[in-house]
């Protein structure tokens, strides 16, 4: 994922309609695959898994919310989650009740919208070990449950996902899918497709081999998994069946690695995933390989900082595209996969759209694999530019890190992203353009060798930051993905790092670091609303339908994830923990302190 | 490579190993109280407040220098910044280096940390580490100077 300011070594849609989703909740064992349809998001008023719909676009067909009336904005409910460090994820909304996972020790509230006040329908509070917070590379965040089958399913810090009713909250299986000994810790949101529940872990910081696995969504037994290094074999690649574009020797996964070195060599699972039902394919996307240095491990190493497209029932792999082959600079590809439907060059095309942390946006072809479209979305300079012939980048080797090496300077973006991938965009079927939290930043870059000592980091560089070009450190843009380019863009001083919301209502949503919550028009990127929401936003606000019919406004306050550490004098919970603040974001702790806060605001 | 790493940095600190971690001040007698036996040490009656029994742990290479250069190397040779941050100034971890210390800042308090761990994910080192190794890490730590923002933070 990422780390810096560290000396030295080893640190660290398709969419469902609302009638489909109450026969989901209602009927025991009732399938949602087929009724999936790839149309564009319907108005239900809901939010039941995280990208808000199985193409992630995080698009609602609400629309009371407009320019017009986006300043009459009020909060309306506001609720201390108990809990400090990074609130990223979001709510869900299912049925007049929200439910909210919080970070360690990842307590889920349901409350009843239909109530005055909102009271508590019930919490459930897990026995979650504390020995997961210090493993987790990057703050104890948690990004999210999934509802399905009137089930909450979501994963516990320290290697379990639990499945709970969401009507009575008791607990209807728990299991254990990592190993916190190993350096692997689960704060990714669960995906559910049909009858399989597929997890994920973090710890490409600590040398895991990072794996997806299919649980049984009514039993929660381990169906299969699929690493993403290794023998084809470890990979589900079945006979016939795995059709990468530009790839096509047998086991790459192993082979574009020294001898072993891909047992250690990260492609962690933490971010976000997305389904084509027509295709019958998951999309997810892997991280870093490990160790930073990259003179440790010559080759490709296929397949991290790579976009996986499986089949959900068995998890076999189906293609498999690399966006940073190599790559030195930590730029997991860990980021939100969104389907969508696009005109390219005059023929619509069926299209998965990605912001990597390497900078460049990506448009490719869902099916196959190829790159259709590769553009810089923020200033980079490690690549002149993405070979659409070979799906490769062309590097600029004065930007390649290693040990022998030495300090390599002027690297854009960071370790964090040029976006990152923990903050997923919004794509408007009545704008046709994504909505990107970005972040303004580059980094000197010192790889230093590491050691693999089991179950502590296996990171080996120090990567200081710098605000980029133009002096400010982030921007919320919107982006046009048929053609590879920026539409507008709002600056911003420090990074953005929460998710996006857009709505039929033509306004989109996000949060800063500093803690303002901003409406902004979807056409023109003018802001139309802002409010102080008493910490950072590092999560992705939603919008529902409430019992009375108002279109409402959801958020988490609470800044963590790596701001937490990067800035960590915006921490004031522990006298024994005091820190200095970040040398490139002195004044944040100014404006933000840690804080746990659900937010519910409307006209 | 990652073994000629481990090998390279910490070979030198296995010569004193664990005769140097089980010396104590002796077995200084509690106070006498009319307390059964089993908690006859009333200071740990005083929950949270009192340091460890590590506190009595002496540390061979106290104001050694060449073990605090030593101890910056194991530092990062043993994964400690991957956690603690480079320079020990907190990262997921705590930082080491602000003169607070959430289990005793004594010699010997430091060397149990390490050694047994703690439980917010601290690893066991004393598994994977010679003591004089880990007694280098805990003279380094304690040749750290706090900033000067401890414990006032100004912006004006």
């Amino acid at each position: 994922m990422m780390r810096a300011h560290l000396t030295s070594v080893s640190v660290g849609a398709a969419c469902i309609t609302a009638a489909a989703w109450a026969a989901v909740a209602f009927t025991p064992g009732a399938i949602a695959g087929p009724r999936i349809t790839p149309a564009a998001a319907s108005d239900d008023g809901e939010w039941t898994m995280p990208g808000k719909d199985y193409a992630s676009t995080r698009y609602s067909g609400l629309s009371q919310i407009t320019p017009a009336n986006a300043a009459h904005l009020h909060p309306v409910w506001s609720f201390s989650t108990g809990v400090l460090g990074g609130h990223e994820g979001q709510p869900l909304v299912v049925h007049n009740t929200m439910y909210v996972v919080t970070p360690y020790p990842n307590t889920l509230y349901a409350f009843d919208l239909t109530q005055p006040d909102y009271p508590l329908a019930w919490k459930y509070r897990p026995a979650v070990s504390p020995n997961a917070v210090g493993v987790a590379c990057c703050d104890a965040v948690n990004r999210g449950a999934f509802y399905a089958d009137g089930k909450i399913v979501y994963n516990l810090l320290d290697g379990h996902t639990v499945a709970v009713d969401a009507n009575t909250g008791k607990q209807l299986w728990e299991t254990t899918i990592a190993d916190v000994s190993n350096g692997e810790t689960t704060p990714m949101a669960p995906f559910v497709v049909k009858d399989r529940v597929l997890v994920g872990a973090s710890g490409g910081e600590f040398g895991i081999r990072g794996w997806v696995k299919g649980l049984d969504l009514q039993t929660g037994h381990l169906v299969w998994t699929g690493y993403n290094i290794g023998a084809d074999s470890d990979l589900l690649v079945k006979p016939g069946q795995f059709k990468p574009f530009y790839d096509h020797a047998p086991n790459l996964g192993a082979s574009t690695w020294p001898k072993n070195a891909w047992q250690t060599g990260g492609a962690p699972v933490w971010g976000w995933m997305s389904y084509d039902s027509t295709l019958d394919l998951v999309y997810y996307g892997t991280g870093n390989p490990a160790p930073y240095n990259p003179e440790q491990r010559a080759g490709d190493n296929k397949w991290t900082t790579s976009v996986m497209a499986r089949r959900p029932e068995d998890g076999a792999l189906v293609w498999a595209y690399q966006f940073t082959p190599h790559d030195s600079w930590d730029f997991d590809a860990a980021a939100e996969m969104v389907l969508v439907d696009l005109r390219i060059a005059g023929t619509m095309r069926k299209v998965l759209v990605h912001f990597d942390k390497n900078g460049f946006a990506y448009t490719i072809d869902r099916a196959t694999g190829q790159v259709l479209v590769a553009q810089p979305f923020v200033e980079e300079n490690w690549a002149k530019r993405i070979d659409l012939e070979t799906g490769r980048p062309v590097v600029d080797s004065s930007k390649l890190t290693g040990a022998s090496r030495g300090n390599v300077k002027n690297i854009c973006p960071t370790l964090e992203g040029g976006k990152s991938p923990a903050s997923p965009v919004a794509y408007s079927p009545r704008t046709h353009l994504f909505y990107v939290s970005t972040s303004n930043m580059c980094m000197d870059y010192q790889a230093v060798p590491a050691a693999h000592i089991r179950g502590t980091p296996y990171i080996g560089a120090n990567s200081p930051y710098y605000a980029g070009p133009g002096g400010y450190m982030g921007a919320f843009e919107a982006w046009d993905a048929s053609v590879g380019r920026k539409v507008w863009e709002i600056k911003e001083r420090w990074p953005v790092w929460s998710g996006v919301v857009a709505t039929a209502g033509d306004v989109v949503f996000y949060g800063t670091l500093d803690g303002w919550l901003r409406a902004a028009d979807a056409r023109t990127g003018k802001i139309l609303w802002s409010f102080k929401v008493g910490s950072g936003v590092v999560g992705n606000p939603i919008t529902y339908r409430g019992p009375d019919g108002k279109q409402y406004l959801a958020v988490y306050a609470g800044i963590g994830g790596d701001w937490f550490l990067l800035a960590g004098d915006v921490r004031s919970d522990d006298p024994a923990d005091v820190r200095p603040p970040a040398d490139f974001a002195k004044d944040l702790a100014r404006h933000t302190s840690q804080g746990g806060m659900v937010w519910i605001f409307a006209l | 490579m990652t073994q000629t790493m481990i090998q390279r940095v910490a070979r030198p600190a296995i010569v004193l190993a664990l005769a140097a971690a089980c010396r104590t001040k002796g077995g200084a007698a509690p106070t006498r109280s009319d307390a059964p036996a089993a908690i006859a040490y009333p200071s740990h009656i005083a929950a949270g407040g009192v340091a460890p029994r590590g506190a009595t742990l002496t540390n061979p290479y106290a104001g050694d220098t060449a073990a605090v250069t030593a101890g910056a190397a194991l530092f990062t040779a043993m994964n400690c910044d991957g956690c603690h941050g480079g320079g020990a100034t907190g990262w997921v971890g705590p930082s080491l280096a602000d003169g607070r210390w959430r289990y005793g800042g004594a010699a010997g308090e430091i060397f149990s940390s390490i050694y047994y761990g703690r439980r917010q994910g601290m690893p066991a080192f004393g598994g994977i580490m010679p003591a004089a190794g880990i007694w280098k890490v805990v003279t380094y730590l304690q040749s750290l100077e706090p900033p000067n923002d401890v414990p006032t933070e100004s912006w004006k």
